[in-house]
């Protein structure tokens, strides 16, 4: 047993390190840590001063313009990522659409959406649940019907984040109703900006715009939008599940958010003594720390398998289970110790000399907007069927 | 990065694990405990088979390759319930043992199965905080003369030999002046019991014991640092006792519930069943990861908050994984024919042995500066 990453892979978290503390505008990461909105067009400054390093398409190949890093790569760069408190970057477009395409895409495709993705050009979000299909994602509906080069959309998503800012959507479509329930559905490239694509917020608890639904009606799709053939998305899907396994994990924003924590509670609280000196807040802190460190050892243990060829397996779900369940945990604590000021709706706070501080004032909303942790991506109670068929066997 | 067992190291998990299945069984073990014959026979074996020398390093006598060894050995012994004292007598005053005038002896002795010790220290607490509860003892002549009283000292019904945490200088809680005295057992007055998960203890008095200086183990009044690093391993080896325990107490589980039929299907069909086999094994294979970290750390510098982060892991989730495997057995759960209600009673001696839960989070927050002391 061994637990040192290498000369080499210290030598490269330095680098992000360094490179994170020139290079990202502090008033960006003061947002993030703050749990502040952050804009479009501050996502794609981000991203473009990313893309400049070659550091966009962490899980990218390197023909196609990523840094084709494997996992611990990645995995130290996330953590350190994460620690700057730089904003995630788009996700579903670089994370998710990036590596799909790479993989399964034709030529054309990748030439096509590939660099509009690294220059921001382009914005993608994830069509995938639907009103009936929640974490059983093989009951979706949304019918795509062919008609000579092309596929007619109709139907309905839910939940699809940040679909506000974007201008394709790559969806899960059925285009069969014959056979199994997983074998009718396709993956399918949507251009959002045309008629009969409707985009309505939904607003979450605490009063965030971050999901919407997707509305669409009477859509033709040229049939070169298809990604791999009719019937693949199951196939599709898994690979891109498979590509987060470990960011389930939280590892780094937790790390982050544990550092903040523990930053705060040496603050003096309403008696003037440090927050932190209260003893069941602290032996709650050290719990969710102590908590965060074996789950990081346990996304290390993954890690290792992965890096000595070793497929993972279901295990994974009990990387989501947990780093979801300590993230909520955290938020939870920041907001506690963040007292009144932690407790004000920020939208609602009168401009100019800040009311409260912004160090405190997102915090009630940071909290319940991490309540869809345990709750996309399969619940984590889809995660504890998982583990309770596939690893203990019952 | 691996965290995978090398190559001997699998060896001896799977020579202990295979000694164990055909040599001791829960009949056996019950019977050994009013046995002292037939337990030191089976002890001799295990000493001839290795395993006492892997909890010893090459430098001290042992064959060790590295700490990871006697973690091994911990983990079939929790499997298999393993109830003769390896971890308090070879783990623990081992450790100790190291800093004796005549180590080399004593540790030989140790490793051939011939020496049992027990460690009279932290007065009433299991086995931690060594600044408290030591005996008293008074300076005479070259010599020393210690008094005192201890209600519980582990494993020691059957030590040849006790090691006495004794105040020779300050008070109750000072770091200094508490030493470290090797004293035969049989000098002491010892009144033998079992503590509840069946392992030996005894009462011990002392009544002007006269001990040369040759007796000191260490400094004299330097004790407490030595008595901490012995917890601390013994600690980590307490977790993978525990962590043997966990990985046999699942699967065991598990096929109960697969067999078991009410209402006409096999318990595993209930999903609230399901999600508690699912909860139980996110707990212990998280909590493993932490042991295993803390007990790679033993090797280089001891990282005492990455231990006690691994004490209360351990101890949170051996007390959540036998707690269902004894719920979810139901009737026979509760028997003491069946092997998973001992594994109950020794996961939560395991859980407050060495620091629970509590004194664990507290000491981690304490050594790792988080928030403030109260």
């Amino acid at each position: 047993m061994d637990l040192s990453i290498g000369p080499e892979a210290e030598r490269l978290r330095d680098e992000f390190r360094t490179f994170f503390a020139t290079k990202l505008p502090a008033d960006l990461a003061a947002k993030v840590r703050n749990g502040e909105h952050v804009t479009k067009a501050e996502h794609q400054h981000w991203q473009r001063i990313l893309n400049d390093r070659g550091w966009l398409g962490t899980s990218w190949k390197k023909e196609w313009g990523g840094t084709g890093w494997g996992p611990l790569e990645r995995f130290i760069y996330d953590e350190e990522y994460s620690a700057a408190w730089a904003p995630r970057a788009n996700v579903p477009s670089i994370d998710l659409l990036g590596p799909v395409l790479i993989e399964f895409g034709t030529e054309a495709q990748k030439k096509r959406y590939l660099p509009r993705i690294l220059t921001s050009d382009d914005w993608w979000c994830q069509g995938f649940s639907e009103p009936q299909a929640g974490s059983d994602l093989a009951a979706l509906q949304m019918r795509a019907v062919r008609d000579g080069d092309h596929y007619v959309v109709n139907g309905v998503k839910l939940w699809t984040s940040w679909a506000q800012y974007a201008n394709h959507i790559f969806a899960l479509v059925r285009t069969s109703t014959e056979g199994p329930k997983q074998a009718g559905i396709s993956f399918l490239l949507i251009d959002m900006q045309q008629p009969g694509v409707t985009v309505s917020p939904i607003l979450t608890l605490g009063g965030m715009h971050a999901v919407n639904e997707v509305r669409i009606e009477d859509v033709r799709v040229p049939v070169d939008n298809l990604v791999g053939n009719e019937g693949d998305a199951w196939t599709i899907s898994r690979f891109l599940l498979g590509h987060e396994r470990l960011v389930g994990a939280w590892i780094g924003p937790n790390l982050a958010l544990m550092g903040q924590l523990r930053e705060k509670l040496k603050r003096p609280g309403h008696d003037g003594r440090p927050i932190g000196a209260d003893p069941a807040l602290r032996a709650r802190a050290a719990e969710v720390e102590s908590d965060l460190m074996t789950l990081r050892y346990t996304a290390y243990r993954v890690l290792a398998d992965e890096l000595s060829g070793r497929e993972p397996g279901p295990i994974v779900s009990v990387l989501k289970v947990r780093g979801s369940e300590i993230q909520q945990a955290l938020t939870d604590l920041l907001m506690q110790v963040g007292g009144l000021e932690a407790l004000v709706h920020p939208f609602t706070l009168p401009d100019g000399r800040p009311a409260v501080s912004p160090e405190r004032a997102h915090m009630a909303q940071q909290f319940l907007d991490r309540r869809k942790l345990t709750i996309y991506g399969g619940s984590a109670e889809i995660q504890r069927n998982i583990i309770a068929r596939q690893i203990v066997g019952v | 990065m691996d965290f995978t067992y090398s190559e001997p190291q699998t060896q001896l998990k799977d020579s202990v694990e295979r000694f164990l299945a055909s040599r001791y069984d829960l009949r056996r073990r019950k019977a050994l405990m009013d046995d002292a014959a037939g337990a030191d026979a089976l002890w001799r074996e295990m000493a001839e088979l290795g395993w006492i020398g892997a909890a010893f390093a090459e430098a001290d006598g042992g064959y060790a390759e590295s700490a990871l060894d006697a973690f091994v050995v911990m983990e079939a012994f929790g499997r298999r319930l393993m109830a003769l004292p390896y971890l308090t007598s070879i783990i623990l005053c081992g450790d100790l043992l190291r800093h004796a005038p005549a180590a080399g002896e004593l540790i030989a002795a140790m490793i051939e199965g011939r020496l049992h010790v027990a460690l009279a220290a932290c007065g009433n607490a299991p086995l931690h905080s060594p600044r408290y509860g030591a005996m008293a003892a008074t300076r005479d002549g070259g010599g020393y003369v210690l008094n005192g009283r201890m209600s519980v000292v582990l494993g020691a019904d059957r030590a040849q030999k006790l090691l006495i945490a004794a105040r020779t200088a300050g008070a109750d809680g000072d770091r200094d002046g508490v030493t470290l005295f090797l004293a035969d057992a049989d000098k002491t007055g010892r009144r033998g019991f079992r503590m509840i998960d069946g392992q030996g203890a005894a009462e011990v008095e002392i009544d002007n014991l006269s001990l040369g200086a040759e007796a000191v183990v260490g400094a004299p009044d330097g004790a407490v640092p030595l008595i901490e690093a012995a917890i601390d391993r013994a600690t980590v080896m307490a977790c993978g006792e525990a962590v043997g325990a966990m990985a046999h107490l699942i699967p065991a589980t598990a096929a109960h519930i697969r067999t078991r039929e009410q209402y006409g299907a096999p318990l595993a069909k209930f999903q609230v069943l399901q999600h508690r086999m699912a909860d139980a094994f996110i707990a212990a294979e998280t909590a493993r990861s932490m042991a295993l970290v803390a007990a790679i750390g033993l090797d280089g510098d001891r990282d005492p908050a990455a231990i006690s982060s691994a004490k209360f892991q351990v101890g949170r989730a051996s007390r959540q994984v036998a707690y269902q495997a004894v719920q979810l057995h139901g009737g026979i759960g509760v028997s003491e024919e069946l092997d998973i209600s001992h594994h109950h009673i020794r996961l939560t001696m395991i859980d407050r042995l060495f620091g629970d839960q509590a004194f664990h989070l507290r000491r981690y927050a304490d050594l790792t500066q988080l928030g403030a002391p109260a």
